[in-house]
């Protein structure tokens, strides 16, 4: 049986309650605050093999995310095949990444081939942890590509970039599909790959890469952009398209023109508060001696300007290619 | 002020913003020789970080052997700059009882002092004795590829610079050591599955395996990663006492909006509904108001690992 080593020792004493055999108490360790205890009692309860496989099962379901993923690797250490459906449900449904990514290598550690379907869909996932850990765990259970496809997407989860660029053109339909990932070092990857490929389709992908909100995987685009066939002449055109992650220009201008002073403060100036603060004190000054009304009507035109300055403001900060 | 030996007066100008008189004022002083000696060793204890560098700088100008005890307490100054330019003037001293003291520093958590204490042993004429020693050295240098030719003995230096603030460093301190493949890497190699920056965490995965770490322990280290998520109710209890400011904390632009819209409601509804209507009024909406941003909040997209 594996065993997972705890590095170093912890207070609670996780050995009587092992001697004792109490599994709901060493579940319930599985979220202690200490990461030892956890991994400590994560340990124990794979000690116990299918004995604890229900209570593991059930322990799947905390609302406590240390206690999933302990109930996970204890579960990897049991190998028990009862164990293989509700780990591809936490694979698949788990809100939280490292959950998901324990239970497909608890997946791979069951050896049963029942998880193969599974894992070679999580192969395709947009997460590049989850992808890797299935190709470890198909590798694990000693699954081989059986076409083309499952190959390339084996390949890529593996992060086997040469391997990928073999495939040639039936690989840019894969790439782009992980190309999804949220992750900009595997998009700034994948962009050189197209690139090089260079068939039809990537040529439809480039321009999306050239839209990426993250400024490396622009820059990879616009390297590759000869290779897909992108006249430099178009490059400014589809660099204009892309998504722009700065502050809203409309916002900063809105807020400056309503409460002079704020669309400062929203473009990260720190004395945006103080000319907030001032112009309020002298509108509260003014409403005193003029009424609620005209101190407003004489304002508007002044802070009208400073919005559309405002607004002209953010749209520079907005504009930085680079990012 | 050579001439008059206005050691003071020297002393003095080494704290300038101005990097061309410091540099003047250091040339002079060591002009002056060793007299300015015990003055400098002095002026290290003073704060401004400026003097101090000026005063290393002009005591490795004079190489008087009395001023190495003091550069070698430079070496655990919390400044940086200090400990780089001391290092620096230890090897310029050419004093090999510096030696024991800037092998120390190579144990240095900034790059910059590792480089200079690197620079400096060679000055002094060391070589390093054995393999755990060059690996030291090595990795002062940032020579990766020579650093995965020691193998094992490099675990130990590696080890050290995942301490380095610069994530470049870790990065390629933790690719070298999966390169290595030695499994002594593997405490090392899962804490820094928790580090900050996410390519180190990544690399950390890759390494990992071609130490052949058991893949269970990687999602427990990846876990340890640092989250910036909002805290849903933080969001919610701002927006419930201060709506709109909930949104802003958010990062929403229009949440100081509706804080300001808020606020003026609320003055004109007390003013002509009074205080009891007034707040029959609001007290509902902001229960609304905060709830909304709390549960907009848990359903925020967690950061990719």
């Amino acid at each position: 049986m594996m065993r997972l080593r705890v590095p170093g020792s912890a207070g609670t004493d996780i050995g009587l309650v092992l001697k004792q055999g109490d599994m709901p108490a060493l579940v319930r360790l599985l979220g202690h605050k200490d990461p030892k205890v956890q991994w400590q009692a994560a340990e124990a309860l794979g000690t116990f093999g299918k004995r604890a496989t229900s209570f593991l099962i059930d322990a799947l379901h905390a609302p406590a995310a240390a206690v999933r993923l302990g109930a996970t690797e204890a579960l990897s250490a049991i190998r028990d095949l009862r164990a293989v459906e509700p780990l591809i449900h936490v694979a698949r449904h788990d809100p939280v990444v490292e959950i998901r990514w324990a239970a497909i290598i608890a997946l791979g550690e069951t050896g049963s081939s029942d998880a193969i379907p599974a894992l070679i869909l999580f192969l395709r996932d947009s997460n590049r942890y989850i992808r890797y850990g299935s190709a470890q765990a198909l590798r694990n259970l000693s699954w081989q590509p059986d076409n083309e496809t499952d190959g390339m997407y084996f390949s890529i989860a593996l992060q086997d970039w040469d391997r990928v660029r073999s495939f040639g053109s039936a690989a840019t339909a894969p790439l782009m599909q992980i190309f999804r990932d949220r992750d900009p070092a595997t998009r700034s990857a994948i962009v050189p790959l197209l690139g090089a490929i260079g068939d039809t389709n990537s040529v439809l992908a480039c321009p999306t890469a050239l839209r990426d909100p993250e400024p490396s995987v622009r820059w990879k685009a616009v390297l590759a952009s000869l290779d897909c066939g992108v006249p430099s002449s178009k490059l400014p055109l589809m660099l204009a398209g892309r998504e722009r992650t700065g502050p809203n220009p409309f916002g900063a201008a809105l807020l400056n023109f309503l409460f002079l002073g704020q669309g400062y403060n929203y473009l990260g100036k720190w004395w945006g508060t103080l000319v907030f603060m001032t112009y309020m004190s002298c509108i509260v000054l003014a409403q005193l001696e003029l009424g609620p009304f005209l101190p407003f009507l004489i304002a508007y035109p002044f802070t009208a300007v400073v919005g559309i300055h405002t607004y002209y403001l953010a749209q520079r900060l907005n504009d930085s290619i680079a990012g | 002020m050579v001439r008059k030996k206005d050691i003071r007066g020297l002393i003095r100008l080494l704290s300038s913003q101005v990097p061309e008189i410091q540099a003047s004022a250091v040339l002079a002083l060591g002009a002056v020789g060793p007299d300015a000696t015990g003055s400098l060793i002095q002026a290290l204890k003073k704060k401004n970080r400026n003097l101090r560098l000026g005063a290393i700088g002009a005591l490795a100008e004079i190489r008087d052997p009395r001023a190495v005890p003091s550069l070698i307490a430079m070496l655990r100054d919390p400044g940086t700059e200090i400990r780089w330019q001391a290092a620096i003037a230890l090897g310029e001293m050419g004093d090999t009882a510096a030696v024991p003291a800037i092998l120390e520093a190579l144990r240095d958590t900034d790059k910059y002092v590792r480089y200079g204490s690197a620079v400096s042993l060679i000055k002094l004429g060391h070589k390093p004795a054995g393999e755990p020693e060059w690996a030291w050295y090595f990795a002062g240098m940032q020579e990766w590829e020579k650093l995965t030719e020691i193998g094992g003995a490099a675990v130990a230096p590696l080890e050290n610079l995942l301490r380095d603030k610069d994530s470049e460093v870790r990065v390629r301190a933790v690719r070298t050591l999966g390169e290595i493949g030695d499994r002594r890497a593997e405490p090392a190699l899962i804490r820094s599955l928790g580090d900050e920056d996410r390519q180190v965490r990544w690399e950390a995965v890759l390494a990992s395996q071609k130490c052949g770490i058991d893949p269970m322990f990687l999602p427990r280290g990846l876990s340890h990663r640092p989250r910036q998520k909002k805290n849903p109710l933080i969001a919610g209890l701002l927006n419930f006492l201060l709506p709109g400011l909930g949104y802003g904390y958010l990062g929403k632009w229009w949440g100081v909006m509706i804080f300001q819209i808020d606020i003026t409601a609320t003055v004109w509804l007390y003013k002509y509904s009074g205080e009891g209507n007034t707040y029959s009024v609001l007290f509902p909406l902001y229960l609304l108001l905060g709830l909304h941003a709390w549960y907009i909040t848990t359903k925020l997209p967690e950061e990719p690992p």
